[in-house]
This record gives C-alpha cells, sequence and structure tokens, in this order.
C-alpha cells in the first residue's frame, strides 16, 4: 500500500534548505551588504540571541515573489480518476496496428482479476488539430480548436497506479502521504492573494458530490487554516455561513457590526499595536465584504448571450460545467490567486463500458474547458493565468475484459499519461515528452507530478527549494526535497541559468 | 558550580554555530563542520552499514584520506585534486534526489583547503556504525538536568519568585523590566482560563471580589486547582499531543472508536487527582505490567491501570477496517511510537525508522530498541485487531446475573412461542372451516410442511388460498386480542433484559504472557526486509556517555515481559535529559502562549532553542524534586511577576523587544476553540457542567457542516472527535483534527471564523439565549420597565438593567457609562430601523429582543470575549 510515509520519506529532510540555513553556511562566501539586505528580509537582524524563531503571523496580503512571475493565477481543471490518454491526447498508430494481441512487456495492473494483455486499439480517430498540428482525437472537438493555444505533455509519470496515492501526489507532493498542503495553499502562502474581498483559494464542487479523497483535496495540511481552499459549493448556500438570516441583512447587520466595531477599538486602544486585536477587526470587514464580492462574483447574469453560448450554458450536458467554468473565469479576474474545478467521484474511471461512458465525461467537459481559455485569451488575461487539465493518473493500453468486449474499459495507468496546460506562461501549440510505442510507460522527457509543481512554482516567480513552511521545526517545502525540475523546455521563457534545471532547483 | 559554566558554554557554542550567526572559530575541523554533512548525506552507504560503498568510510578524516577504490577522496590543501570535492559538485554524489547545498559544498571546500584538520586525534580503530560524536553528545537537550542556582536581583526589580529571578537577569541586560500588576479582574480572569478553561460565576467573582485578604490570588489559585474544572482543561492539552480520537481513522471507513473516552476520563481524573506525573507516564505506558494478574474481578486501581494504557492505543488504526495489512500494522506501531517520542521524548525519531536521523544523534538501531519496548505488546505479527483489544468490565457478578435474566427471558420467550402456536393453530383450524374436508385436509398438511419440503403443488396450493398463511406476523388479523397478549411477553421480556448491569468496555494494551518477539532492525523501514535482532534499549544520546541502557528481554518476576515497565521508569528516574524538560515547557507554553523551547515537540538539532535555557532547567529539576506535582508547577507559574504583570505595551520596551520574548509583559492570547465554546455556553447560562461519561454525538446540518447533536450542550472536551466529521465550529478556531497527534495548535485569524462569528446558527443562538437571561435577571417576563416605546425619551431603566447584566454576563465586569451610551444608541438605532417596518423579524420575536440578541451578538463576539488579556 503507501508505506511511503512522512516517517519514511525522509528524502523529506535530508533537502530542504531553509534560507536562513543557506544564509548562515554561506556566510562568508556572500557580500555584507547582500546578506544584510537578505537578512533584513528575513527579520533576522533584529532578533536578540538565543531566542527561537518568532512565530509568524500569517496573512494573505500580496506577496511579491523573489524572481519576476509570469503566471499570477491559476485555474486548474482536475480530472479526478485517469482520462485514457490513448483515447484523447496520445494517438497510438502501434497500439491501434496491434489491438488484439498481447502486450509483449511487463503490465502494472491494479485489477488482476480482470486483467487481460489484449491491447485495445482506441476506438477513437485522432487527426492533427490547428497550425501547430498537435494531433486530438474526436472525443475533443473543442479541445482540438484550441491546440495552438495548449502545451499537451504527454509524459506524465506518477509510479503508481492507484487513485489517492497519485492524487495525494499532485496535491501534497509525496505519493499517498496525507496531511500535507495543496499546492493551492502553497501558492496562497507564498503569494497572499490580490483580492481581499474573496476567498485566495477556492474549489468549485460538483453537484454530483465529493471527488475520491474529500476534502483532502483542497486541505491546508500542516499550515493554518487561512490557507485551506473555500469551498464555493454547487447549490445555495454557496460559501458556508457567509450570509446572515434574512431577516438581518442590509441595515441591521451594518448596525451590528458597527457596534462591534466599535467595542473592538474600545478594547484595542487599552491594547495599542496587538497585531492579532487588530487583524480580528480587520477579518470582520473582509468577512463583510466577502458577502458583497461573492455575490457579484457569483452572479453570472451580467454576462453577454455570446458568453453564455461559448461556455455551453444553453446546452444541458454542458451547462453545470460551463458555469463553473464561468465563474472560475470571473473568480480569477477578481483577483482570486487559485481556483480548481472537481467533478464527483471520478467519471474518468472508465473501467468497464468505455465506450459510453468515455465520450460522456467528454461531452460534459470538451466544450467548457476549451471556452475557459478561448475566453480568457480574449480578454487579455490568458498570459497571466495558467489553466490546467488533468487527472491524477491515465489508463493501460490493454482491455479491461468483462467477458463481453462491447462492456470493455481500461485499468488505471499511473506509468504514463497525458494532460495539458495553458497560458500564464507555458507554450502554447506544443507537445511534450513520449510515452512508449502502445501507451503504458512515459518514455522520453518523464513528468512527474513533483515537475510539475516546480514549473508552476517557477512561473508564478516562487522556487519551491525556498519556499519554505516551519512545521514542527522541520523546514517543510511543497516538493519535499524530492526530484523536481522545472520543465523549460515548455515554458515561453526558461530560466536564464544554463545549468541544468534540476540541478539549479536543487542548489 | 564549574560544570554548570561548562554546561552554559557549550549551550552557547551549540546554539550559536547551530543558528550560524557565529561563524565556528578558527579553522573548520572534520568534527564540528564536515562529519554533520556526511551524517545528513552521506554515512548510509560510506559508514553506517557494514558494506562500504566503492570501500569508502566516510567516518573518520583520515579513513577520507585513505580513500576507496577510486583512490583518496581528498588530498589535503587541494580541493581541486580532491576527487569527492568532484564528484559532489557534479551532483553524481550522493546519487538519487538530493544533492549538497552550495554551501554545504562550500564548506568541504573550505575544510580541504584548510589542511583537513580534525578537532582531536582520531581513534586508532572504529567500531560499527556511524556512533554519536562528542559534538553531536554535547548538543543542549542531551546534558543531565542540574537545578542552576537562582541568580541574585535588585530588590526594586519586581522579582517575586525564582522564576522572575532568571527572566529579570536576562531582561535587565536588555534594558527592559517588568510591567507592573494587572488589575485583579484580568488577573482572575487569567486564572479561570488557565486552570479550568471557564469564565467565573457571579458568585465566584464575587467571593474573589470582596476577599480583602493579600492572599486573595494565592487562595483563588488554590481554588482552582482544586476544581473538577480543572482536569478538564488540562487534559484537552494532553489529548492534542496524545493522538486522542473516537474514530480510528487511517482510511475514508473512519470506524467509530466506541471506547476511547474512558482514557479521556482517565486522564481527567489523574489530573484532577494531581496524580504524580512520573506515575501519570508510568501508568499510559505500561499500566498493564503494573496491573498484575487479574483474580476474579478486576479491582478499581487494576480498571485505573487498564484504562491508563489507552495512550498506547490512540494512533490512527485501520486494521479493523479494511487495512488489516502487515503495512498497515507497522504505521499504527510507527505512530504509537511518534506519540509516545513527540510527548515525551520531545524527540521526532521517526526518521531513525529507515536509516541514522540526518541531524539528531539517533541511531537507526536506537529506534528499534525503542521499538523493542513495545513489540510485545504491539507485535505486527500477533496483531489484535481494535475489536479484540477491548476488555469487557462486567464483574463475575454481573455477568452472572446477566445470564440469570437472560434465562429468565428466555423462559418467558418460550412461554410465548408456546401461546403463540396454540394461537396460530386455533386461528388456522378456524380458517380451515371456510373448505371443504378433502381441501381443508390439503391445505393443513401444506401449512405443516417446512417451507422447504413443500412440493411445488403444495406451495401453488397455499398461493391460492393465500388466507391460510397465518404466520406471527400476520396473526392480529386473524385474532387481535391474542396479538395484544403476545406483545405483553415482548414487553416482559425487554423488561427483564433492561434489568442487565449496563456491559462497559475499555480500550487497552494487555501484554500476552510469555511473549518475547525478536525485534530486527528492517533495511531502509522496511518489515519485509528484516536485518540484525535489536534488544530494548533507551535512545544511546539519552545515556550517559560510553554506555547503553538496555531493558531486559524478559522480566523473570512478570508474566509480561516487563520491556515498557522498565522504560517507563527510566523515563521518569528523575536522570533522563528530556522528559522533564518537556513536560514543564508544555506547561509553560499553556500559561504563556508560547515555550521557553518553541517547538515542543522538537527539542533537536532543527528544533528551537530555549529562550531561558538555566529557568527551563530549573522548572524541571523543581518539578522533579517536588514529587512531578503538576499542580505545584502552575502554581510556581502563576505567582511569578511574569504571569501576574500586565499585559499593555509599554512603547520603551516595545521598542526593544517588540515580540516579548523576554517577558517583559504577558501576552494577550485567544481562547482556544474549545474555551470559545465553552465560554459563550457558560456566559448564556446554557453549559451543562457534567464531568465524564460518552461522547457527545454530531452530526451533519442542512448545508453539510458538522455541528454538535442534539443541542447538547457539554463542554466541547465531551464532543465525539470523528476524525472525519470535525466540529465546524472548532475546526474553524484550530481544534486539530487528528491525523496523528497535534504538538503545538496554530492560533489564526481568518475571515471564516468571523463569518461564522457572524452567521452561524450557534452563534446566533447563544446570542438570543443570553438576551433571555439578561431578561431572566428581572423575573422572569419582560417587564414594562424595559419597553422602550418612545425613542425620543431615553432608554427606560429596565432595558439598561438588561444591558448592563449581558456585561457582567459576558465580560465578567460592569459596563461603563460610555459603553452604556454606546449601548443604548446601538438599540436605539435598531428598534428605529425595526419599527421602519422594512424588517420581517421571526415569529414570536419582538423588536426589543431582536434588538438585544444583535446586541448581545456582538458581546459574545467582540474581542475582549474571545481573548484574555
Amino acid at each position: 500500500m503507501n508505506h511511503e510515509t512522512d516517517a519514511c520519506d525522509c528524502s523529506s529532510l535530508s533537502a530542504p534548505v531553509t534560507r536562513r540555513r543557506f544564509l548562515a553556511e554561506n556566510a562568508l562566501g556572500i557580500g555584507t551588504v547582500a546578506l544584510a539586505t537578505l537578512l533584513q528580509q528575513d527579520g533576522a537582524l533584529a532578533t536578540p540571541p538565543s531566542v527561537p524563531r518568532e512565530r509568524p503571523t500569517f496573512n494573505l496580503k500580496p506577496k511579491r515573489p523573489p524572481q519576476e512571475p509570469q503566471a499570477t493565477a491559476m485555474i486548474s481543471l482536475f480530472q479526478h480518476g485517469g482520462p485514457a490518454h490513448m483515447d484523447l491526447l496520445d494517438p497510438k498508430p502501434e497500439l491501434s496496428k496491434y489491438s488484439g494481441t498481447d502486450y509483449p512487456g511487463d503490465i502494472t495492473f491494479s485489477f488482476v482479476n480482470r486483467a487481460t494483455k489484449q491491447l485495445f486499439g482506441s476506438p477513437w480517430k485522432f487527426a492533427p488539430r490547428g497550425q501547430c498540428g498537435t494531433e486530438v482525437s474526436e472525443l475533443l472537438p473543442h479541445v482540438a480548436e484550441i491546440v495552438d493555444d495548449i502545451c499537451v505533455v504527454r509524459s506524465m509519470h506518477t509510479g503508481a497506479n492507484g487513485h489517492e496515492v497519485s492524487i495525494r501526489y499532485f496535491h501534497g507532493g509525496i505519493p499517498g502521504v496525507l496531511g500535507r498542503p495543496t499546492l493551492g495553499s502553497w501558492l496562497v502562502y507564498g503569494l497572499g492573494t490580490e483580492s481581499q474581498d474573496l476567498p485566495a483559494y477556492m474549489v468549485l464542487t460538483d453537484p454530483g458530490g465529493h471527488p475520491v479523497d474529500g476534502a483532502n483535496n483542497w486541505s491546508n495540511g500542516f499550515m493554518p487554516p487561512l490557507f485551506h481552499g473555500t469551498v464555493l459549493r454547487p447549490q445555495e448556500p454557496r460559501i458556508l455561513n457567509l450570509d446572515a438570516p434574512a431577516h438581518l441583512r442590509g441595515e441591521l447587520q451594518r448596525q451590528n457590526l458597527d457596534f462591534l466595531r466599535a467595542l473592538n477599538e474600545r478594547h484595542l486602544e487599552r491594547h495599542p499595536a496587538e497585531a492579532d486585536l487588530e487583524a480580528r477587526i480587520a477579518s470582520y470587514e473582509l468577512a463583510a465584504n466577502m458577502q458583497e464580492a461573492a455575490r457579484e462574483a457569483l452572479d453570472i447574469s451580467g454576462e453577454t448571450k455570446a458568453t453564455h453560448t461559448m461556455y455551453g450554458l444553453d446546452h444541458d450536458a454542458t451547462r453545470e460545467y460551463g458555469t463553473r467554468c464561468l465563474i472560475a473565469r470571473r473568480l480569477v479576474e477578481r483577483g482570486v490567486r487559485f481556483v480548481q474545478l472537481f467533478l464527483g467521484g471520478q467519471p474518468w474511471d472508465n473501467h468497464s463500458n468505455i465506450r459510453e461512458s468515455l465520450p460522456a465525461i467528454c461531452r460534459r467537459t470538451d466544450l467548457p474547458s476549451a471556452a475557459l481559455v478561448q475566453d480568457l485569451k480574449q480578454r487579455g488575461l490568458l498570459d497571466t493565468t495558467v489553466v490546467h487539465w488533468g487527472g491524477e493518473i491515465g489508463r493501460l493500453p490493454v482491455t479491461e475484459n468483462h467477458g463481453d468486449p462491447t462492456k470493455c474499459g481500461r485499468d488505471h495507468n499511473g506509468q504514463g499519461f497525458s494532460m495539458w496546460l495553458a497560458g500564464g506562461g507555458f507554450r502554447g501549440g506544443v507537445t511534450y515528452g513520449e510515452t512508449d510505442e502502445f501507451g503504458h510507460r512515459a518514455a522520453v522527457d518523464v513528468v512527474t507530478p513533483n515537475d510539475y509543481q516546480a514549473t508552476l512554482m517557477h512561473l508564478f516567480g516562487l522556487d519551491p527549494t525556498q519556499l519554505v513552511y516551519h512545521h514542527n521545526g522541520q523546514a517543510q517545502t511543497l516538493t519535499n526535497g524530492r526530484n523536481a525540475r522545472v520543465v523549460r523546455e515548455i515554458l515561453r521563457q526558461p530560466p536564464a541559468d544554463d545549468r541544468p534545471a534540476d540541478a539549479q532547483l536543487a542548489g | 558550580m564549574n560544570r554548570a559554566i561548562h554546561l552554559s558554554a557549550l549551550l552557547l557554542l551549540a546554539a550559536s554555530t547551530a543558528r550560524g550567526e557565529v561563524p565556528s572559530p578558527g579553522m573548520p575541523t572534520f568534527e564540528h563542520d564536515v562529519r554533520p554533512i556526511f551524517r545528513e548525506h552521506c554515512f548510509d552507504c560510506h559508514g553506517a552499514s557494514e558494506e562500504k560503498s566503492g570501500g569508502l568510510d566516510l567516518r573518520l578524516a583520515r579513513l577520507l584520506l585513505q580513500g576507496g577504490d577510486s583512490g583518496p577522496a581528498i588530498v589535503a590543501g587541494q580541493p581541486a585534486e580532491s576527487y569527492l570535492i568532484e564528484r559532489v559538485r557534479s551532483h553524481e554524489m550522493p546519487p538519487g534526489e538530493a544533492n549538497l547545498t552550495d554551501a554545504q559544498i562550500a564548506t568541504l571546500e573550505r575544510w580541504v583547503v584548510s589542511g583537513a584538520r580534525t578537532a582531536r586525534p582520531e581513534p586508532e580503530t572504529i567500531g560499527p556504525g556511524i556512533g554519536i560524536s562528542p559534538e553531536e553528545r554535547a548538543f543542549w537537550s542531551f546534558q543531565p538536568i542540574h537545578r542552576p542556582t537562582v541568580p541574585s536581583y535588585e530588590p526594586d526589580g519586581g522579582v517575586r519568585t525564582a522564576i522572575d529571578a532568571f527572566l529579570w537577569r536576562a531582561m535587565q541586560s536588555h534594558g527592559l523590566t517588568f510591567s507592573t500588576d494587572a488589575d485583579r479582574r484580568t488577573l482572575m480572569l487569567r486564572a479561570y482560563f488557565d486552570l479550568v478553561g471557564l469564565p467565573p460565576t457571579d458568585e465566584q467573582a464575587a467571593r474573589f471580589f470582596s476577599d480583602d485578604s493579600p492572599d486573595a490570588y494565592e487562595n483563588l489559585i488554590d481554588e482552582l486547582l482544586e476544581s473538577p474544572h480543572y482536569g478538564e482543561r488540562w487534559a484537552r492539552h494532553w489529548l492534542d499531543i496524545a493522538g486522542y480520537a473516537d474514530s480510528e481513522g487511517a482510511n475514508n471507513v473512519d470506524a467509530p472508536r466506541g471506547w476511547a473516552w474512558k482514557y479521556r476520563d482517565y486522564v481527567i481524573q489523574s489530573l484532577n487527582d494531581d496524580k504524580p506525573f512520573d506515575q501519570f507516564i508510568v501508568e499510559q505506558l505500561s499500566g498493564d505490567e503494573l496491573a498484575g494478574p487479574r483474580e476474579g474481578d478486576l479491582t478499581p486501581r487494576q480498571i485505573e491501570l487498564l484504562t491508563a494504557t489507552g495512550l498506547l492505543r490512540m494512533a490512527a488504526d485501520g486494521t479493523g477496517s479494511g487495512g488489516d495489512s502487515p503495512e498497515g500494522r507497522n504505521q499504527v506501531i510507527a505512530d504509537t511510537i511518534k506519540i509516545v517520542s513527540t510527548s515525551l521524548l520531545g524527540l521526532s525519531v521517526a526518521c531513525a525508522q529507515c536509516h541514522d536521523h540526518r541531524y539528531d544523534p539517533i541511531l537507526q538501531t536506537d529506534y528499534y530498541g525503542l521499538r523493542a519496548v513495545f513489540e510485545p505488546a504491539l507485535d505486527w505479527q500477533n496483531w489484535k485487531t481494535p475489536a479484540q483489544r477491548l476488555v469487557s468490565l462486567y464483574t463475575d457478578d454481573e455477568r452472572t446475573r446477566a445470564a440469570q435474566l437472560e434465562a429468565e427471558a428466555q423462559a418467558v420467550g418460550a412461554e410465548k412461542a408456546e401461546k403463540q402456536a396454540a394461537f396460530i393453530t386455533a386461528a388456522l383450524e378456524k380458517e380451515l372451516e371456510k373448505f371443504d374436508d378433502t381441501l381443508r385436509e390439503q391445505l393443513r398438511t401444506a401449512y405443516r410442511t417446512p417451507g422447504d419440503q413443500r412440493t411445488p403443488e403444495q406451495v401453488a396450493l397455499l398461493k391460492q388460498y393465500p388466507s391460510v398463511n397465518i404466520s406471527p406476523g400476520n396473526l392480529y388479523q386473524y385474532n387481535q386480542a391474542a396479538a395484544d397478549e403476545l406483545k405483553s411477553y415482548d414487553a416482559r421480556m425487554n423488561e427483564i433484559r433492561g434489568k442487565k448491569p449496563l456491559e462497559e468496555f475499555l480500550r487497552v494494551v494487555i501484554e500476552p504472557n510469555d511473549h518475547s518477539p525478536i525485534t530486527h532492525l528492517f533495511h531502509r523501514g522496511d518489515h519485509r526486509q528484516p536485518t540484525t535482532p535489536i534488544p530494548p534499549a533507551a535512545l544511546t544520546v539519552c545515556c550517559p556517555e560510553n554506555s547503553v541502557t538496555r531493558f531486559a528481554d524478559d522480566n523473570p518476576d512478570m508474566p509480561s515481559t516487563g520491556r515498557r515497565l522498565a522504560f517507563a521508569r527510566w523515563l521518569t528516574s528523575g536522570q533522563h535529559p528530556l522528559v522533564a524538560r518537556v513536560i514543564v515547557n508544555r506547561v509553560w507554553q499553556h500559561h504563556f502562549g508560547r515555550g521557553i523551547v518553541d517547538t515542543p515537540a522538537d527539542f533537536g538539532r532543527l528544533g528551537g532553542r530555549p529562550t531561558h535555557p538555566e529557568l527551563l532547567d530549573w522548572l524541571a529539576a523543581d518539578f522533579v524534586a517536588g514529587g512531578w506535582s503538576l499542580k505545584q508547577l502552575h502554581k510556581r507559574i502563576m505567582m511569578s511577576m511574569a504571569y501576574r504583570q500586565s499585559s499593555y505595551r509599554r512603547a520603551e520596551a516595545d521598542a526593544i523587544d517588540p515580540d516579548n520574548r523576554f517577558y517583559w509583559r504577558k501576552s494577550v492570547v485567544r481562547l482556544e476553540a474549545e474555551a470559545l465554546r465553552d465560554r459563550m455556553l457558560a456566559a448564556t447560562g446554557q453549559l451543562d457542567r457534567a464531568l465524564f461519561g460518552p461522547p457527545a454525538n454530531v452530526a451533519e446540518d442542512d448545508t453539510g457542516q458538522v455541528i454538535v447533536d442534539a443541542g447538547s450542550r457539554r463542554r466541547s472536551l465531551y464532543i465525539r472527535q470523528r476524525r472525519s466529521q470535525p466540529v465546524a465550529l472548532l475546526q474553524a478556531f484550530d481544534s486539530p483534527v487528528m491525523t496523528t497527534n497535534c504538538e503545538r495548535r496554530t492560533s489564526s485569524t481568518v475571515a471564516p471564523q468571523s463569518l461564522m462569528l457572524m452567521n452561524g446558527s450557534f452563534v446566533l443562538q447563544q446570542a438570543q439565549q443570553l438576551a433571555a437571561r439578561t431578561s431572566a435577571a428581572l423575573d422572569g417576563e419582560s417587564s414594562d420597565s424595559e419597553q422602550w416605546e418612545n425613542l425620543q425619551e431615553p432608554p427606560p431603566p429596565g432595558l439598561m438593567q438588561r444591558v448592563s447584566r449581558a456585561w457582567q454576563l459576558a465580560y465578567c465586569r460592569e459596563i461603563s457609562t460610555e459603553e452604556s451610551e454606546l449601548a443604548a444608541g446601538f438599540l436605539h438605532d435598531q428598534l428605529a430601523t425595526i419599527s421602519s417596518g422594512s424588517v420581517a423579524l421571526p415569529e414570536g420575536m419582538s423588536p426589543l429582543d431582536q434588538a438585544m440578541t444583535n446586541l448581545c451578538q456582538a458581546l459574545l463576539t467582540s474581542n475582549e470575549f474571545l481573548y484574555v488579556d
């Protein structure tokens, strides 16, 4: 199972280096002025000897990242279950050619009881699309229209087939390990948010329920709750406790808050400069502002007819997901840092009946996902907004047989799969990496979730090895000291350093 | 005295170099500068094991010069000629994910350039493993605890107790002084919230204020330490680090953990009894070994001792809910060791499960020595699932009595069955009269033939004549009186069974007799790769140099191995460098909001350093010498000037030490989640003050938020702690969701908390309750004297009495004139708005009720309510 737990994964302890420690160890080698500047930023010079690190205070004020960022916001369209890459984004002619024969090599199955080695060529046709000619399946006609703006990564690899193991790897940085902050938490911890009236990290859940692994998908882990994803529920109340009971709204609540503020300010007079007391007063204001801001952000009635149509709000199949994609754009427009959309359960987990179930989930998500990219682009937001589309694993090239060939499906595959990325500094119109000829294993330019995380952090101007959170005296990082390579080949402006990217990061 | 100086010199050295603020004096040495880098990155392959990769051993400088298969690793003075430097620079070494930092490489180079020096001559021979160097051993937290001399101080320095003398000395060298005493009301509230987690009642407050004696404050502390609510308050702190939960966790099932609360109650009772903390530790680690063999009924003492072992059953455990695999079992053992080590040793030993600790001198063999202590009880190859760990609390008498009652009930049941058969026969015969003889006989035979032996014809026949199918379930349709009579038998059986004594259980560790499994070191922590057998032993670094503390494999005087008992006795011998420091630091932290060491579960190299090392040692030594009395420790701390001073900031001190690291004032602290909820319930008069017992249930409301079910008003400590169902209100205010355990809570200030306080249903209810309570103070029904009919006139006195009563209940103080005016203005505006007709109040809510409710909500959610000065 997941033997790799925090107890064992002690690579966690070997690599992360706090800036402070770096400075300490390098103290003789660095220019005095630079050292003083760096220490001042760390607040170290004011520290009397022999005292602990001050317990830091946390807030969501916008923070300037150490490097110039290319991305300032991100929308992740997470596709739980494992989209079948060889049917969607990764054409495999050899697989089609040998379809029906046995796979020659070893296969890592999840469901051994239903396993076969019989290759299963994609029932769907691929064709080159756009200017760039990236091949996309007929199941994704709308994504096919945006291929010039997206980068398809075909060599994703988690090494584990299990859903939870790989989901946690994507969100928290270590396969299978719970209790860690998610990517969104780290971004918000490192960067704060431009909007003080809306939660910095928002999660849009599906009316069909929570995804597999539930609220762990947006957990703050060991960080304070400030960095927890705020759930935007698919029905009212969209944000919990957002609104007062009907009879208190409006003037009465304004009076209530004014009165509370008067009480708190009298109290603060006795405790001048007590930061936490001031922060609490401010947090009531934020909460009150959030009531207005959230209502406004969620109200799509002011969007044009064209926009409604673009996101598929006119059709039953796409209305729900399209609405959430549109809301995601509105949130990012209003300064929200990180938005993630989830699907209920795991609709991409097509173990059986893939011929019906895969087209169904494609119909639901294809048009809205593409519309989001197009819409961001036409509004000039795509340059600074990353859009991510992908699941935690892919699927096997062999058939998972249920006795009846028409009912067959595909088993889990964490060895190789695809995702796409757009905007925020990613190159458009490119593909990156390859799986083997049948699509089982990532074979060329392998990208792990840690590489993906490092690349995103880089685009946000952050260095995943340097963005440190102290937990129980240990310096924690998103990628936890594991190999994490900025995938420079898919960036518009790769890091200037000409050393291999991994060496630079690890140093 | 000499020793003390030596010690503090060492502490200074360790602290300064580890923080890096003072560069290592003189030239870099192997022991001081190089070994920590190798320890972190290289020793696994080049030193720790018998087999050295490439024949290279990095444990001594001369072995580096000597080199391995590829020749010398370094050439002194010549980094460019040194193969080791080349390999780490190119990131070829260490292999895999982690590389040396540039700074570490620079250190290695500096060391080579300066001649590859050692701090002292290296030994001629070297045993197996990487051992512990004198430098590592010299780390502050591994030094024996010596009681330092209390510093002298100036009489006008505000020093009241020994604690203050230590603080004063550190303070005055920075130009700081203590603040003046906090006012009496502040002191009272501090003492109440710190010791019992509840505000004083009116009577309690009045009693304190009327006590004019100079000892009034001390008397208050004594009184509160005797309160049964003291144990509740401090149990919560201990349950955090013990990882208490009412569910098993570990997987999505999160199965309920039925009897964990017995352990919670044990903790409360032990703390209320001021059970010496060493005994408290010994009981939790080895209560079953102390309890002795069971002879007949469990004695109350045996029950207490067995309950104590609940600590070792707190880890998340999915082995009873689909996760009973070798991995699952070993994970439970690892988590249990983490709970024990972080709570008592203040060390995270978990890293040493796979290899020698990278930073602290904890060897992999040490980890398995510790594991061997627990192996006989927590044996993954001889596992007890959660259900198998329950011990019934039935006495023999109770069991006999239960059996008797069961027999009685069954006798009634037999009587009933007989009667029922007769009724059915009678009904059947009556029904059969409707048919002719032949058919009657066929039907009777078909009916009497057992269901699975009927011929197809018989089945068809019975289907054709459904009215013949008389059963106990439909007998009432044929003979209502008979059915009613039969029901009376059921009632009698239930009544008899209801007399059975309630059967309760404990979740315990009980080591099987004569079970002494051998613990093996697991290569890279993998249970599938057991290697060397490891005997039970103490952490090497906690033992005097050149000695090891082993615990007997099997104590011949006991039926169990006695390993845990020996371990617990060693921990509490008073000689252990960590245990007492860790405990007093935790207590200090809960009084001041920050520990003397700010990483209460990590006293290792990556943890914080003590701000006041001598004070920490004095407290630890005093604690041990005073018989490990927690209550005495509280009193020591609370009688100090440091604790009694005002929390107000003074500009001149603030300029020097804005973070109050020198304790020149008392810090303002926010109430924890549980204390906040409890305070609200106390203020509104709703609090159920009953102690002990099964947890209050939780449920999800319409929006999916987890709330306390069925309006239970018990203290928050007693709310069911299901790992997958944290109560929204508590979680928002940082109460931990247990994955393993909580070493220190965060204290956050975020908008969702404000939304919860503004709009959450619990807070709205409590505001209404408080408003109602202010009215009840005026003898029940709201009287005419509080109606504010004409808003042009001043508020009626009855109303203002209610307002001042609200102040008293929420803040435990009188309202000021300005506040009174503020409140009156608020009520005026509210009533004016409501009467303007734009607001539709809920049914039964008068405008005045609503306005008072809103006023009360403001009080309950204000900073004065949420924080303790």
